[in-house]
């Protein structure tokens, strides 16, 4: 099962055409529902440990995303390198627009596996529920069997559609159907994907209270090669809860037309000393 | 080390630190993460909200004029966790704020670390 998952991606890394084709759904033939008893105890709330940049491993400058000067060096097509530059060139400006701050859309998948705030991931056998507090954003990983719905009943959305299979106590699955650049980005530091990206996501504990998650993303508008980040989470204390997250209660951060981020003092006015003209 | 805005400083913090506040909802970029600084002062209002909560603090600048300062941190949720409440500042506390200030010299910053009224530290005021 899972060499016939990965040989999935080394197939659509190999020959990017193919990523046009109807998606195959990574459930194996006769995959059947995992019992209650078989599946991992993934319960509380959980916070990833790899801030907020999506591949700190290949980030310059520190590996925080949003400050001018780092970027990451995936494997880009010549086309998808020159989009990340002229969004780093924007970010070097502080006027590359986070799509989540103008509080209207979840950061959808993948992003949303590399978030602050906590998380809780919520396990049946028949489904398992990411949910994150940031956004907040509900993911549904499906893993009765069902396949990816075909050409004519799958469209883009935030989330994409995901299903998977258990291979023993690691989740499997396979997302496709995201809609990508430019209403979803990776991280701040300009970095995006394209409708077309297919993502193998692993997750799996590899600690008492650490989950792990694997994630490779095959793009062929992005990417000459896949892409396979890890991702860890910290599972808090007993007891943690999460709690509402509703980002226009208190939004004292609008975004401009340029770009600008304003910081707006109780009286609603900027308290920035210049704001773009034309705002 | 320069001090690039003229701000009240308590204890000359400056200081360069590798990491600080991850504000989940915006660009940070606004912020000078290289020269965090510590206004001293009395808290005016206290907004626990989403996606940021604010600390709203009258405190003197370096010509000794009190302004109100807006100062960011994080979600409820996150705060909560961290182990901050709903009442943690009260209007007239005295407190102690560490901030990274606006770049621009606006009277606004990130959170970093708080010593309260009672002496209760949030956040980090260390190095």
């Amino acid at each position: 099962m899972r060499a016939s998952a990965f040989a999935l991606i080394l197939a659509l890394a190999a020959a990017p055409a193919l990523a046009a084709d109807p998606p195959p759904a990574s459930a194996p033939p006769g995959a059947k529902l995992a019992a209650w008893k078989d599946l991992p105890d993934w319960s509380g709330v959980w916070v990833g440990a790899n801030g907020s940049g999506w591949d700190s491993a290949s980030m310059t400058k520190g590996g925080i995303a949003g400050l001018p000067g780092a970027r990451e060096h995936p494997p880009l097509t010549p086309e998808w390198e020159k989009k990340y530059q002229a969004n780093i060139a924007r970010v070097a400006q502080d006027r590359y627009p986070d799509p989540v701050s103008f509080c209207g859309t979840p950061s959808g998948f993948p992003r949303s596996m590399s978030i602050p705030d906590g998380y809780e991931f919520v396990v049946r056998p028949e489904q398992t529920w990411v949910l994150t507090e940031n956004g907040p954003n509900v993911m549904r990983i499906y893993t009765d069997g069902r396949k990816h719905p075909g050409p004519d009943d799958l469209w883009a959305t935030y989330t994409g559609d995901s299903v998977g299979y258990w291979e023993g106590q690691t989740l499997v699955f396979d997302t496709i159907g995201l809609n990508g650049d430019p209403h979803t980005i990776l991280d701040r530091t300009g970095l995006t994907y394209s409708s077309k990206a297919h993502v193998l996501t692993r997750l799996y504990l590899t600690g008492k209270d650490t989950l792990t998650a694997t994630i490779t993303i095959v793009d062929p508008e992005m990417l000459t090669q896949a892409w396979t980040v890890t991702k860890h989470y910290k599972r808090q204390p007993p007891g943690s809860r999460i709690y509402d997250y509703a980002c226009t209660e208190n939004n004292r951060n609008p975004i401009t037309a340029t770009g600008q981020t304003l910081t707006l003092g109780t009286d609603g006015k900027p308290i920035d000393k210049t704001v773009d003209p034309g705002k | 080390m320069n001090i690039r805005l003229p701000l009240a400083l308590a204890g000359a913090a400056t200081l360069a630190l590798a990491s600080g506040p991850a504000l989940a909802h915006h660009s940070f970029a606004m912020f000078d993460r290289e020269h965090a600084v510590t206004l001293v002062g009395t808290i005016k209002e206290f907004q626990w909200t989403n996606p940021h909560s604010w600390i709203q603090i009258e405190a003197p600048d370096d010509k000794g004029v009190v302004k109100e300062w807006s100062v960011e941190s994080q979600s409820t949720g996150t705060l909560s966790r961290e182990g901050w409440r709903p009442g943690s500042f009260k209007p007239g506390d005295k407190v102690s704020l560490k901030i990274f200030p606006m770049k621009d010299g606006s009277p606004g910053g990130a959170f970093v670390g708080a010593v309260l009224a009672n002496g209760q530290t949030l956040g980090r005021m260390g190095p």
